[in-house]
């Protein structure tokens, strides 16, 4: 079947501009070089006309109908051979666009993923690494790495906290499943395009309420009672973590009103929860903000909250945190300063949070010209190492002083300290952004020289072949000239024996 | 002019998975204390040997199993090792041999029957990508289906692969003349093999026959819980 050709029908499919080399009635280079298994003679199951119409076929197939995108498997019953070649035949025509390339078709594999929370690794948001322009393929650009849809790390509520809109909201429309009639009571399944809803028996049970709804239409809604966490349960829920340990049966019987996984989500997601799971002798019970109103202790409470932090990161033996805390970048400003600070203070590693406290503070010292004693930085990180290694009663009582002490300093210096703090960790941050980024220009630099290489080294071997070719040549035409010499000598003989001597006597008669 | 027929032979090869990456598929059914623990996963052979005990500890304590699992899940997965490790300095023949690979297998409601051809000999050939196209193309959602599928591919290779050892062994021994008996020897001894002249020669079609498509389809059932059940009552009188 000719694309274009001279029929009544003109069919015409597209293909990219990068793919225009391909012809229906021969093979091109691109693919002998690609595919060189089938043209090198060492096997008899992979010849060149094996490929051919492996190659036909799959494009036939895909042509029969181009608004459905082909998938491997259902070509893959209709060809004789190895499944991983045939494999390799399909995604390269589907790499140069020779299949399923056409406007129609909507790419929902990439999309379809994005349901499962994913975590983020390698390059943050803002960079993404693309293929070099030169290059013959078309550019395609690589995965994009999943983003995770729980936004960012939540930090409990501070006490001074209200949500004053949680009363105007209504209460939650009784949602009826759409196939059963039935209340759904926490979680229910809803479909992506429509309204309909559907409980979660229902879904199990396969009857999605209409013939041309499938499973995959469905997104499941959470179950509202588990993700709410008031203050009580995780108070609680912290306390039986130092408690138990490890051992979530018991903890979920603590925390009456969340199950085991709940327990284990949440806990993930608080900015310390980690360090709770890993360190073996928590000591945090007392910093969790307390029933106290006013706003001093507020204030104070957050800063024991940065505070307690770093001194779990200082007692943690597994080193700083994950690197994808690190990476991650602090968008919102709406929330808090203290609840930045905190964030950003969770972020960076220890020795760095308190380099950049201390800085911070002799900055802002020099600035308001009060003397430093009064932050008292020297005992601040001493003391909290020591009190990593004392015990856990005295602990909180040397805490409960610190408190106090606290108390004393003015409030506007203490938030002034928190903002420099913060500035100190934002600064740190970025200088590991800045590494990353050039950890990443070598690494692409690398990949240049490399394809460079590539290209130089296939040169040579088509290089080689010509010398080879050329060799050959030089034999068959040694092997003429040679010939041609025998021939000769042989004429001559037979005109030497019949006597003919008129040409060769003419240094006779001279 | 080398002629198409002996040109499929090529010397003996250490002994390996004949796949991209050189896993092997471990399979374990331990009974002990009224509590039963199956499982099949792959194993990277060149990981240390101290990995089995830290696997078998950490499975137990995941599971909540009695601690007697311990020493016998790292024997089990030892002596599956070590057998691996025998054939592994030995020789075995990479004629061509393209073999079908049959899939029968249920994970959890997911029921998959499936027939392909694999070839032996493509050392760049592998069973999880092929697992994870199936299971995208397929629509199947279930996760653990990809590596059940994977390992089933695996585990035939496997021993198809340690069967061209013993033939290799045999034939050896036998002292028959190498050259062009060998191509035939390797692939009669797994029985299993097709007849790759007829199928590939300059008249005959690579585009399977209409009659035979059916047997190389897919096929993916989801199952209800009762029947799931069901299947598993049978599974365990079979067992016994």
């Amino acid at each position: 079947m000719e694309a274009i050709d001279s029929s009544a029908e003109l069919e015409l499919y597209t293909i990219p501009a990068q793919s225009s080399w391909f012809l229906w009635d021969d093979i091109h280079e691109i693919e002998r070089r690609e595919f060189e298994e089938f043209f090198s003679e060492s096997s008899i199951t992979r010849t060149p006309k094996v490929y051919k119409e492996y190659r036909d076929f799959i494009i036939n197939k895909f042509r029969e109908d181009t608004s459905r995108s082909l998938t491997f498997t259902s070509i893959r019953k209709f060809l004789v051979g190895d499944v991983n070649l045939l494999q390799k035949v399909f995604l390269f025509l589907d790499k140069w666009g020779l299949i399923n390339f056409a406007p129609s078709l909507n790419d929902n594999d990439t999309l379809s993923s994005v349901d499962n929370a994913k975590i983020e690794q390698g390059t943050p948001a803002g960079i993404r690494v693309t293929a070099t322009p030169n290059s013959l393929r078309p550019i395609t650009a690589p995965p994009l790495v999943e983003q995770r849809t729980v936004s960012g790390i939540k930090l409990p509520p501070l006490t001074s906290y209200s949500d004053v809109f949680s009363d105007l909201k209504k209460p939650d429309d009784v949602l009826l499943c759409g196939h059963c009639a039935e209340r759904c009571d926490s979680a229910f399944y809803q479909h992506n395009k429509s309204i309909v809803n559907l409980c979660e028996k229902c879904f199990k049970n396969g009857n999605y309420g209409g013939e041309t709804n499938a499973a995959g239409d469905f997104k499941l809604v959470g179950d509202s009672a588990a993700a709410v966490w008031t203050e009580e349960e995780t108070l609680l829920l912290l306390e039986s973590v130092l408690k138990h340990g490890d051992d979530w049966e018991l903890i979920a019987q603590s925390v009456s009103t969340k199950t085991r996984l709940d327990c284990i989500s949440k806990l993930i997601e608080l900015p310390f929860g980690e360090f709770l799971m890993g360190s073996t002798s928590g000591r945090l019970s007392s910093a969790v903000p307390t029933e106290d109103e006013d706003t001093e202790q507020v204030k104070t409470d957050g800063q024991e909250h940065e505070e307690t932090e770093m001194r779990e990161e200082n007692e943690d033996e597994d080193g700083p945190p994950a690197k994808r805390k690190r990476v991650a970048l602090i968008s919102d400003s709406d929330s808090s300063l203290v609840k930045q600070v905190a964030t950003m203070a969770s972020k960076v590693g220890p020795s760095v949070a308190t380099a950049a406290a201390k800085a911070a503070i002799a900055a802002l010292c020099d600035e308001a010209s009060c003397p430093k004693e009064i932050f008292d930085t020297g005992d601040y990180t001493d003391s909290t190492v020591d009190r990593a290694d004392g015990d856990k009663d005295t602990d909180m009582e040397e805490q409960k002083e610190e408190k106090d002490g606290a108390q004393g300093l003015p409030v506007a210096l203490r938030i002034k300290a928190s903002v420099a703090t913060a500035l100190g960790a934002a600064a740190a941050q970025a200088k590991i952004l800045a590494d990353q980024e050039e950890r990443e220009m070598e690494d692409l630099a690398a990949t240049v020289i490399d394809q460079q290489l590539k290209k130089v080294q296939s040169k040579l071997k088509f290089l080689d072949q010509l010398e080879l070719i050329m060799d050959a040549e030089e034999e068959v035409i040694e092997g003429g000239k040679e010939t041609i010499l025998q021939e000769r000598i042989s004429v001559l003989q037979c005109a030497f024996r019949s006597g003919v001597t008129k040409r060769w006597d003419h240094t006779y008669v001279k | 002019m080398k002629a198409l027929g002996s040109s499929g032979w090529k010397g003996p090869v250490k002994f390996r998975m004949p796949t991209a990456e050189n896993l092997v598929p471990i399979r374990l059914d331990i009974q002990s204390e009224g509590q039963r623990y199956k499982d099949a996963f792959t194993w990277n052979p060149s990981d240390p040997d101290n990995e089995v005990v830290v696997f078998a500890k950490r499975t137990v304590k995941d599971l909540k199993l009695p601690s007697a699992f311990i020493t016998q899940i790292a024997q089990s997965i030892q002596s599956q090792l070590s057998d691996f490790r025998a054939y592994e300095g030995q020789d075995m023949y990479t004629g061509e041999k393209i073999i079908p690979i049959k899939l029968d297998l249920r994970v959890n409601h997911t029921l998959i029957k499936d027939q392909f051809l694999w070839d032996l000999n493509n050392f760049e050939s592998d069973p999880e990508e092929f697992a994870r196209t199936l299971c995208k193309d397929l629509g199947v959602e279930d996760p653990e289906v990809g590596p059940a599928v994977a390992f089933a591919i695996r585990e035939q290779l496997y021993e198809i692969a340690t069967q061209s050892v013993a033939s290799a062994k045999e034939s050896r021994l036998s002292k028959k003349s190498r050259r062009g008996s060998d191509h035939g020897s390797a692939s009669k001894a797994s029985g299993l093999s097709m007849d790759l002249v007829k199928l590939f020669s300059f008249k005959s079609s690579v585009v399977r026959k209409r009659k035979d498509l059916d047997v190389y389809e897919p096929v993916v059932d989801l199952l209800t819980s009762e029947e799931v059940d069901a299947l598993e009552a049978r599974e365990e009188r079979h067992a016994r």
